[in-house]
């Protein structure tokens, strides 16, 4: 969830106006007298909590699954077929069973009786099947162009015909909310009705949402009664939570080192990834199906890509740009359960990186301190978003780290608008949320090569493709999983620096949230590295210990 | 003014003017906005899928491109919101998922109460400062109201905004972080008083610069009256200051007030985007910037169509007043 261009411009926006900074500095000083008495402060029980989670692209746009409202967690008013603890595990939760048939291609899932909409209607197989049939075809965000067709079977079973083996649908079952076939509208989105935990009390775009329990729930009721979402930015965020009005907020890391009374800060190890995309292909004047560059005669050399992964010290990025928040990632999937134990590699070793160019044919002829090899010197562009000063940061930094092994690396920040022509030939710092392995799929398979921003530096390897393809025709996630590693390094070959070093990833950024000493969200001790999905997925496990 | 006299002949064809200049403008303003906002370096496709882009494959793309009409050429796409314009739709929202007139419809009345309250006050206490400057002239009480305006008029409304912020919501916390209301309370609960509290600090923020700018143009005009022959007259035959700018100055400093009041409208938009950014306060500020920042063309074309409107009233209404205020510049007035 952090490609965030629209986040991301939006938090530039604010940081064009300069104040920020100021905003920040003067409430930094004021942290010695919280008043909880303050305007405008609401009474807090047991029963009623206020978050800002700051959801900038769902508040626009409402709260229709059909449309892509999920928010990678528990879409809160919609149930979903499977449902992801916090664990990651899939568990069944509208279904009571399911299987993929030997083709793998027909999923068959059987769902609970006696489970109401909010307006008291039954919900049947023939809401499973609308919800599906209308998410493939409204041109949403939901990518459904794999489902064939929708059969309903009986009152409770359904079978979703697939055009291909695909694991990876398991995510859109786990996160698609059901919708009433008989109240799906086009105002649904603004007034969700569903089968989920909370039902809408009152949404205010722009400002807050109201949810309370939904009385119908078939699950566990949850704890915490009624809810309110702020969508305020970063700053009034803090502030807010600073005067004492929010209970949990998520603040930018770079706020994170402050202190709140009453709060305690809490780091989250998130799905984002930060890494440099290479061309992965010379350039022989190939152009894209747009007529953009392919390639690069630098980056397209093995060694130039795994010297770069070797002598770039993560763990100082992760200290000096991410305030520490955050990890060092060797793949693409750091911190998920499927990540490959062996394509860690140490890093920050210059000396290995420097035996790599210089059994490649890397010298410096000339003694400007940069390699030469036939003719051609060490050098690329990175490309960043001009307006993101975390990926600014990033780029810079490995730039240094690069000079001394000889590998001139020119920063160049530039609009989305120019980094989409010239990502198939110059490398690009991407940050993505990889807690789908579909995004693997899309950056490193050689069908995803169309000149988009999947697969940027037109990658293919035909092994890592076999392992991806096998990985998609698996019948079990954890099936699926071994594939997934061995695309990653197989001893043999991969997609990470032991292997192809098609990118070089960088550091996971970590989620900071301040959330109040007297909500229990649950594992608040636990600082594992692991991903655990959204704060929100076990929402209705939360309990206030306070009176 | 009696009516049956008033040349109406001339004021129809002042009001057939003024439309013409408006349908002129509205053709300007949308060919030029489209055109912009076409070129901008955000591609909308990519500003709506947002972090979605590796789960969104390519044959999904192009259904959401075909869903938005933005698989069509820039100028196909024109005309085809130019007969929908026609049969009065001013189009549908990629960023809000919504009937662009229906954004606007519920963001414009919380624009409105914002930038009334702003436009109010910043001509209230506008024009009374530069009256008080004016007669005092080079007194201390002058100085103050003009360091005072100086100051205010070379200050951004986001920084007044944020330092507003500072002080009454942070140190001070009598008044609200930010929106229209107080969180977790229902619509049908919130009372007037606190919509008030939440709109006093972006009222505040958004009425500062204008009282500066009227002050200051309020000031010289009086020193001008002040130093007329016909004050200078009034002076000789025992009329007091009060008097002369009661009699003499209010109609002739309402002059620059005014226009200057109405031509505020502008800014007053513009600053509303700032200052509703700021205090996160949901009006029709930061649906514009969330349309330009996501190449949101029907909104974005819409809202500027919208201002472009309010703009023009408000400088028709400029001109209308002028007939009310000053003879000598009434229409028609050579010709009867």
């Amino acid at each position: 969830m952090i490609f965030p261009k629209i986040k991301k411009l939006n938090i530039v926006f604010r940081h064009c106006l300069g104040g920020v900074l100021l905003l920040q500095s003067l409430t930094a000083c004021s942290s010695t007298s919280p008043n909880f008495t303050a305007a405008g402060a609401i009474s807090k029980s047991k029963d009623e909590i206020v978050v800002a989670l700051g959801w900038d692209d769902f508040d626009d746009r409402g709260f229709d699954p059909t449309l892509g409202w999920n928010y990678y967690g528990p879409p809160l008013f919609q149930s979903t077929l499977l449902r992801r603890n916090e664990k990651l595990e899939l568990v069944n939760d509208l279904a009571q069973s399911y299987s993929i048939s030997s083709d793998r291609k027909i999923w068959t899932f059987t769902i609970r009786q006696n489970v109401r909409f909010s307006d008291g209607q039954p919900l049947t197989a023939e809401d499973v099947a609308y919800t599906f049939n209308q998410t493939k075809q409204s041109g949403g965000l939901v990518d459904l162009t794999m489902l064939d067709k929708v059969v309903v079977k009986s009152q409770y079973k359904i079978e979703l015909h697939l055009k291909r083996p695909q694991i990876t649908f398991i995510n859109q079952t786990a996160s698609l909310g059901i919708v009433p076939k008989h109240a799906h509208n086009k105002d649904y989105f603004k007034k969700p009705i569903g089968s989920g935990p909370y039902r809408l009390v009152q949404w205010n775009r722009g400002q807050q949402l109201i949810i309370e329990a939904n009385p119908d729930y078939y699950g566990t009721p949850p704890a915490i009664k009624r809810l309110v979402f702020l969508f305020t930015q970063e700053d009034a965020t803090f502030a807010a939570a600073k005067a004492g009005r929010v209970q949990i907020a998520r603040i930018p890391s770079s706020l994170a080192v402050q202190q709140i009374a009453g709060m305690k800060l809490y780091a989250r190890s998130s799905d984002g990834h930060a890494g440099l995309m290479f061309p992965f292909v010379p350039n022989t004047g190939k152009k894209t199906p747009k007529g953009d560059p392919i390639g690069n005669n630098v980056t397209a050399d093995r060694a130039i890509r795994q010297a770069v992964n070797y002598a770039i010290n993560r763990q100082f990025l992760v200290d000096n740009i991410l305030e520490g928040y955050g990890s060092p990632a060797y793949t693409p999937v750091s911190g998920m359960s499927w990540e490959e134990p062996n394509a860690v590699i140490k890093d920050a070793n210059a000396n290995k990186a420097k035996q790599i160019l210089a059994a490649a044919g890397w010298r410096d002829r000339n003694s400007d301190g940069i390699l030469e090899k036939q003719g051609q010197k060490a050098e690329f562009s990175i490309l960043y978003p001009a307006q993101d000063t975390i990926r600014q940061g990033l780029a810079l930094a490995v730039a240094q780290m690069l000079k001394p092994i000889g590998i001139q690396a020119n920063v160049e920040g530039k609009s989305w608008k120019e980094i989409a022509t010239r990502m198939h030939s110059d490398a690009v710092v991407y940050v993505l949320g990889t807690y789908d392995p579909m995004v693997i799929y899309n950056l490193y398979h050689s069908s995803a090569r169309l000149g988009g921003w999947q697969n940027p530096g037109y990658y293919a390897n035909s092994a890592v493709d076999s392992m991806l393809d096998q990985g998609m025709a698996s019948a079990l996630e954890t099936e699926a999983s071994l594939f997934w590693k061995k695309a990653q390094w197989d001893n043999q070959t991969g997609i990470t620096t032991k292997g192809d070093a098609a990118s070089a990833w960088l550091v996971s950024p970590d989620q900071t949230y301040f959330v109040s000493t007297c909500l229990d969200i649950g594992k608040l001790q636990s600082q594992d590295r692991n991903y655990n999905g959204s704060i929100l997925a076990n929402i209705t496990a939360w309990k206030w210990t306070c009176n | 003014m009696q009516l049956t006299n008033y040349p109406w002949k001339f004021i129809w064809r002042f009001l057939l003017q003024k439309l013409l200049h408006l349908f002129l403008l509205l053709l300007a303003v949308s060919v030029l906005t489209f055109v912009l906002v076409s070129l901008s370096p955000v591609n909308p496709i990519d500003a709506y899928i947002g972090s979605d882009v590796m789960r969104v494959g390519a044959e999904q793309r192009a259904l959401i491109a075909q869903r938005w009409g933005l698989d069509q050429p820039m100028t196909t796409r024109f005309f085809l919101w130019l007969g929908q314009l026609l049969q009065g739709n001013l189009g549908t929202s990629i960023t809000y998922n919504q009937l662009v007139s229906e954004v606007i419809g519920d963001r414009f009345g919380a624009s409105l109460a914002l930038m009334a309250i702003a436009w109010l006050l910043s001509g209230f206490f506008g024009v009374i400062l530069g009256i008080l400057a004016g007669a005092k002239e080079g007194s201390l009480l002058d100085r103050i109201i003009r360091l005072y305006a100086y100051t205010l008029a070379s200050a951004p409304t986001f920084w007044i905004a944020l330092l507003l912020l500072t002080v009454f919501s942070v140190k001070l916390q009598v008044t609200p972080i930010c929106c229209a209301s107080p969180p977790g309370v229902l619509l049908q609960d919130v009372t007037i008083w606190q919509r008030l509290q939440h709109l006093i600090l972006p009222a505040l923020a958004l009425s500062l610069m204008g009282v500066a700018n009227i002050a200051l143009h309020t000031r010289e005009k009086l020193i001008e009256i002040l130093h007329s022959n016909y004050a200078l007259f009034a002076c000789a035959q025992g009329e007091t200051i009060t008097g002369i700018i009661w009699h003499h100055g209010l109609r002739n400093v309402a002059l620059p007030a005014i226009t200057l009041q109405f031509a505020s409208l502008s800014e007053l938009f513009g600053g509303s985007v700032l200052a509703e950014k700021v205090f996160d306060y949901p009006g029709l500020g930061n649906a514009t910037t969330q349309a330009a920042l996501r190449s949101d063309v029907p909104l974005l074309v819409g809202i500027v169509f919208f201002s472009a409107l309010f703009v023009f009233t408000g400088n028709l209404m400029a001109d209308l007043a002028y007939q009310v205020i000053d003879p000598r510049i009434r229409i028609g007035k050579s010709a009867s």
